[in-house]
């Protein structure tokens, strides 16, 4: 199949998916009801509201945070030339749970002017821990990839100690549940106030990378030739590196910490387009956000209303799937 | 020397030896004349030497019932959370969480009394191991609750007093009902225990039966495994509660409605039904159970 027939499905599977997940919540809906929502929306009529106030909004967030995942996968993947990296190896993850928690556990108040400010902690806590590990990672006015891997993994366990010492002098039962839901992931807090600003972060990043990609292809060839071939190593990784910050902290931010999504769907990638393929961020974003609206609708199935954490069913799903890719004889996990 | 202080040593060892053997011997003797055997809440069954005179709880709500019927001196601590009555602040505190298992064994007692899903079960066991049998409670309904009253004077030797305690408290009841039993239109009432994500007062929570006493109802009909399940925000919407409790209109407003704009479509919220039940009132399973009767009576029909 040619690159662009795999586009075209991928898109054509998301349009299905977001159709059948309109359709799936506390409200009986089919699908008139919901053509009736876009053509002849009554915001009196509670149905209508909920379809297009908190079932859209949870399904668009679920597409974006999905996508930005595996696109940082894969933009990780080929900066540190490594198919174990993911996107929260630059602590991004423990960050943002250290920034949610702090106010879970009352140190801030919870909203602030009627700002909900969870997330904006979260933000703030996934940038702040990825500066230093970036700048652990800094040597020489270069980032040593190998540094930067170790000063990710060590600062991360220490920020979730820090985080595992708040829980356990936790207070109340409520605390707990609040910090457990958030680490493990959910679309449940989606709002049209929330959905623009990862989408924005991710529609700037993948555009620019659709021009990058030649770049970003080079770099896997190993440094030396890269830089033999007119790339400037140094510079590249450095946007790559502001990039998976902006954009997972942004899906971290909203959604919490949702594992192997950008651990499986950029091999899912190189496995169906090839290393080097032209479209392969493209597609990558896609595949990665079709994931993320599957588990997601599964999750709504299986455990309704409130739906299993999603961390929970992108693990469940996707770690299978990558024992299928690690006994498959002709892939190559290196990337 | 050295020889002088192994012989000591062992003299220690020997003595000990003497005494656990003793020690293991005297109840079992005395088991034969008045054990006396328990089956709790959970059908566990306890056996106990004699009639337990030194008791505590593990569970803030059970030291209440305890203090209600039995006779203070009997009590013999109280976990860091309990604060009813004030008398229960002058008992040493022992730690539920995790369990001080040492601290247990200093204060002797002869049973230990909780409520089920406030105590694990592998806690009681090894409580169980250490000699100090645990004795489970549970209560479903308001009547439950007069219901453990009367078990703990009959565990305990003071059917009178605790018998006296229920009549007073039924009897309350009993009126409310009278006053609310005709009500024709109930009202749908949603408690919240947390607002991130959002958990409620399911339907197999005492809160159902204080509502249905009350002559309105509990807006959760759906049966969860949980009894506070987590909801959606369409879920709720779909509820429509008239009456919302879990905090004054400003707390509601600053934590809840303003994380979930959307549900200020809900009637609790158009009619300005918001209420914040007193805390301990709502999640203690206690005596006190008339006073949050009179509590959520005021909140609904003031």
């Amino acid at each position: 199949m040619r690159q662009s027939s795999y586009i075209i499905l991928a898109l054509l599977l998301i349009l299905v998916v977001l159709m059948l997940g309109l359709q799936v919540g506390s409200f009986k809906t089919n699908f008139a009801t919901i053509a009736d929502t876009f053509l002849n929306y009554n915001p009196n009529n509670t149905t209508q509201y909920a379809i297009l106030h908190l079932r859209l909004p949870r399904l668009l967030l679920a597409l974006v945070v999905g996508a930005s995942l595996a696109f940082c996968g894969y933009l990780m993947q080929a900066m540190v030339n490594n198919g174990l990296a993911d996107p929260y190896l630059l602590g991004t993850a423990s960050g943002a749970s250290l920034g949610a928690v702090i106010v879970f556990f009352g140190f801030v108040p919870i909203s602030v002017a009627g700002i909900y400010l969870p997330p904006v902690f979260a933000l703030a806590g996934a940038f702040l821990v990825t500066l230093v590990v970036v700048v652990l990672g800094y040597r020489k006015r270069q980032i040593i990839p190998s540094q930067l891997l170790l000063a990710g993994i060590a600062l991360s366990s220490l920020v979730t100690a820090v985080v595992g010492l708040l829980t356990f002098l936790s207070d109340s039962e409520g605390k707990l549940k609040s910090v457990i839901f958030w680490s493990m992931g959910s679309f449940e807090r989606a709002s049209w106030s929330l959905v623009p600003y990862p989408s924005m972060a991710l529609l700037l990043a993948l555009l620019f990378f659709v021009f990058y990609q030649k770049e970003l292809n080079i770099l896997l060839l190993g440094e030396e030739r890269a830089q033999a071939m007119g790339i400037r190593v140094a510079r590249t990784r450095w946007v790559i590196l502001a990039t998976i910050s902006v954009v997972t902290g942004f899906a971290v931010a909203t959604s919490g910490p949702i594992g192997f999504v950008g651990l499986i769907v950029p091999h899912v990638t190189r496995g169906l387009l090839g290393i080097t393929g032209r479209t392969n961020l493209l597609f990558c974003a896609f595949i990665g956000g079709l994931f993320m609206l599957l588990c997601d609708l599964i999750s709504r199935i299986i455990y309704p209303p409130a739906g299993l954490p999603i961390g929970i069913i992108t693990s469940f799903f996707g770690v299978p799937f990558f024992v299928y890719l690690l006994f498959k004889k002709n892939y190559n996990f290196r990337g | 020397m050295q020889a002088i202080y192994t012989l000591k040593q062992a003299r220690f060892i020997l003595q000990t030896l003497l005494c656990l053997l003793l020690l293991s011997c005297s109840p079992q003797e005395k088991q034969k004349e008045q054990q006396l055997v328990l089956h709790d809440d959970l059908g566990r069954e306890l056996k106990l030497p004699k009639r337990p005179e030194r008791v505590f709880a593990l569970a803030s709500s059970m030291t209440e019932m305890l203090f209600a019927v039995l006779d203070t001196s009997s009590i013999v601590a109280r976990t860091p959370n309990c604060d009813y009555p004030a008398a229960v602040l002058q008992k040493p505190e022992v730690n539920n969480y995790p369990v001080d298992y040492e601290q247990v064994l200093a204060l002797k007692p002869d049973l230990i009394f909780t409520v089920e899903g406030i105590t694990p079960l592998e806690v009681a066991e090894r409580l169980q191991e250490l000699g100090v049998p645990v004795y489970y409670q549970k209560y479903e309904t308001v009547e439950s609750i007069f219901a453990g009253l009367e078990d703990i004077g009959r565990i305990m030797g003071r059917e009178q007093q605790a018998k006296q305690l229920t009549d007073s408290l039924r009897q309350e009841v009993a009126q409310l009902k009278k006053r609310h039993q005709q009500s024709k239109n109930q009202q749908q009432v949603l408690a919240i225990t947390w607002v991130d994500p959002i958990y409620v007062y399911g339907q197999n929570t005492i809160l159902t039966d204080k509502l249905r006493i009350l002559g309105a109802e509990n807006a959760v009909k759906e049966l969860f495994e949980q009894p506070y399940p987590a909801l959606t925000r369409e879920y709720i919407l779909k509820l429509n509660p008239d009456v919302l409790l879990g905090g004054t209109k400003e707390e509601l407003e600053e934590k809840f409605f303003n994380q979930y704009p959307e549900l200020r479509k809900i009637k609790a919220y158009q009619n300005n039904q918001l209420y914040k039940p007193t805390d301990d009132l709502m999640s203690r399973p206690s005596p006190r159970v008339v006073a949050s009767l009179w509590e959520l009576e005021e909140f609904l029909y003031k």
